[in-house]
C-alpha cells in the first residue's frame, strides 16, 4: 500500500490541524455531492450523502472541541502532510455519476473511511511525539469503527456492485 | 466577519452547481475558493468574469462580484473592468472553446497587453454544453462526435505556446485531479503582477470518458519556473500536453490605462516617450 503520509507530524497542534481539515473537507465534499445528486434528480443517493456529511460535521465538531485549547498552525491547502490530492476522507468527484445508486455511494464512503483510518494509523506509527501517537491511534480506532459500520450497512443493502444500468436516454449521445 | 476569518466555504454563493457528477470543474471551484481564502481577499475586492459554456457558470457559484458575459468575450469584459477598477482582483474563467476559439483573438491581445488579470481556462477538450463537439484543443483524430466522424484532422491549439508568443508573463498548467496543487498555482497566478494564464485540465467525464486516464498520465514538470522566454519555449515545445506546474513567470511592466481626467503636458510627454 502506498503511504498516505508525506512527512512526520510532530506536535499535537499540527496533528489536530490536519484532523480538523480532514473532517471539515470530508463533510463539505459530501454536502456538495448531495447537492449535485439533488440537481440530477437522484434523491436516494443525495439523502445518503447528506447523512454522511452530517457524520463528518459531527466529527469535525468533536475535533474542534479537542483542539480548543491549542493554537492550531495555519497550514496552506497544499502543505498538508498527506499524499493525496485532498484530505484522505474526501470523496473524489470523478468517483460519482448521476446513475450511481445507494450501494455505489456506500462504496465511495467505505473507501474514504478506510483511507482516513489508514492515515491516522500511519501517523500513530510514525510520529516522534507520544502524545500525537496516542491521539492518532484513538482516531484510527474510531475510523475503524466507521469502516465496520459501513461494511455492515453494505451487507444490509445486499449490494452486489453490478455495473450501472444503461440509460436509454443518455445525456452524452454525441451529436 | 473579518477577512482573515473567511473560510473557503464562505466564498461559495450557495447556488448549487448544475455540472454533471464527476465533472472536473468542481475541483476548480474548490481550489479557487481556497485560494481566495488563503489570500484573504475581501469578497467585494474580487471581480469574476466569464464567457459561455459549462465552466463559464463558475461566477454564479462564487460569492463575489461576477459577470457571466458573452461567448468568447470574457477577456474583453475583464479588460474593461480592470481598466475602470484597477483596485479589483480581476479573475476570468472559461473553457477551451470560449477562450481559444470564439475568443481566440481576445486571448492573444490580453496576453500582449499584460494587464493584471488572471485567466483560468478549464480545458476539457470538448464543447460539453452543446453535447460534445470537438474544440480547438481536441486531438485531430477524436471521432466521437457525429460532426467530426473522422476527427477534425486539424492540429490542436497550443495555449501555452500561444500565450508565450503573445506576451503573457505567467504560464502554468494544473489538473483538477490534484486540487491542492491547483490551489497553490492559483495563489501564485493571482499574486503575479500581469497577465497570468492558468491552464486547468478539467475532465468532462460525460462526453470524454477517456479523460479518466489523465489521473495516471498527468505528471509534474521537473524544471523550476523560468523567466527566460527561450527556456520557456523549449519546455513548452517538449511538453506532452499533460505536464503540470508553473512553466514561466517573468516580471514585466503591467499595462494599466490611467483614468485621471486631466494631466500635465510633461506627464503626457513622459507617457508617450519611446
Amino acid at each position: 500500500m502506498n503511504s498516505l503520509l508525506s512527512g512526520d507530524i510532530t506536535s499535537v497542534a499540527e496533528f489536530l490541524a490536519h484532523a480538523l481539515e480532514l473532517e471539515v473537507e470530508s463533510a463539505e465534499r459530501y454536502n456538495e455531492l448531495a447537492d449535485n445528486m439533488e440537481v440530477h434528480n437522484n434523491p436516494g443517493v443525495a439523502e445518503l450523502f447528506r447523512l454522511l456529511a452530517e457524520y463528518g460535521r459531527r466529527h469535525a465538531g468533536a475535533v474542534r472541541q479537542q483542539a480548543s485549547t491549542y493554537e492550531l498552525p495555519a497550514i496552506p491547502p497544499w502543505d498538508f502532510k498527506w499524499n493525496c490530492p485532498e484530505g484522505p476522507e474526501s470523496p473524489c468527484a470523478e468517483d460519482t455519476n448521476y446513475l450511481m445508486n445507494k450501494c455505489d455511494a456506500l462504496q465511495v464512503a467505505l473507501h474514504n473511511e478506510q483511507r482516513g483510518r489508514d492515515f491516522y494509523a500511519e501517523v500513530a506509527r510514525s510520529s516522534p511525539s507520544s502524545d500525537v501517537q496516542r491521539i492518532a491511534a484513538e482516531m484510527a480506532e474510531e475510523e475503524g469503527g466507521h469502516v465496520e459500520m459501513l461494511k455492515e450497512w453494505i451487507a444490509r443493502e445486499a449490494c452486489d456492485f453490478q455495473p450501472a444500468v444503461d440509460d436509454l436516454d443518455p445525456p452524452n449521445m454525441p451529436e | 466577519m473579518p477577512v482573515s476569518a473567511l473560510k473557503a466555504r464562505d466564498y461559495k454563493s450557495g447556488i448549487k452547481p448544475v455540472w454533471c457528477p464527476g465533472c472536473g470543474h468542481f475541483a476548480v471551484l474548490s481550489a479557487l475558493t481556497k485560494a481566495l481564502a488563503y489570500l484573504e481577499l475581501p469578497k467585494e475586492a474580487v471581480g469574476l468574469v466569464s464567457g459561455i459554456g459549462c465552466s463559464s457558470r463558475l461566477p454564479s457559484y462564487v460569492d463575489s462580484y461576477g459577470f457571466h458575459g458573452v461567448h468568447g468575450r470574457a477577456l474583453a469584459v475583464a479588460t474593461g473592468l480592470k481598466a475602470a477598477r484597477p483596485d479589483l482582483t480581476v479573475l476570468v474563467t472559461g473553457g477551451d472553446g470560449d477562450g481559444f476559439s470564439i475568443g481566440g483573438n481576445h486571448f492573444l491581445h490580453a496576453c500582449r497587453r499584460n494587464m493584471d488579470i488572471t485567466y483560468i481556462v478549464m480545458d476539457n477538450r470538448v464543447y460539453g454544453m452543446t453535447k460534445g463537439q470537438a474544440s480547438p484543443t481536441t486531438a485531430p483524430d477524436w471521432s466521437r462526435s457525429k460532426m467530426t466522424p473522422h476527427g477534425t484532422g486539424v492540429r490542436r491549439f497550443q495555449p501555452a505556446a500561444m500565450a508565450l508568443a503573445a506576451g503573457a508573463t505567467f504560464i502554468a498548467r494544473a489538473f483538477s485531479g490534484n486540487p491542492s496543487e491547483m490551489t497553490r498555482m492559483l495563489v501564485e497566478a493571482i499574486r503575479h503582477p500581469g497577465f497570468s494564464l492558468l491552464h486547468c485540465l478539467s475532465p468532462c467525464l460525460t462526453f470524454r470518458p477517456d479523460q479518466r486516464d489523465w489521473k495516471e498520465k498527468a505528471h509534474g514538470i521537473t524544471e523550476e519556473p523560468t523567466s527566460d522566454p527561450l527556456e520557456a519555449a523549449r519546455l513548452i515545445n517538449a511538453d506532452d500536453g499533460l505536464g503540470l506546474g508553473i512553466v514561466y513567470a517573468e516580471q514585466m511592466p503591467v499595462w494599466q490605462p490611467r483614468t485621471d481626467a486631466s494631466r500635465s503636458v510633461e506627464a503626457l510627454e513622459e507617457e508617450l516617450r519611446v
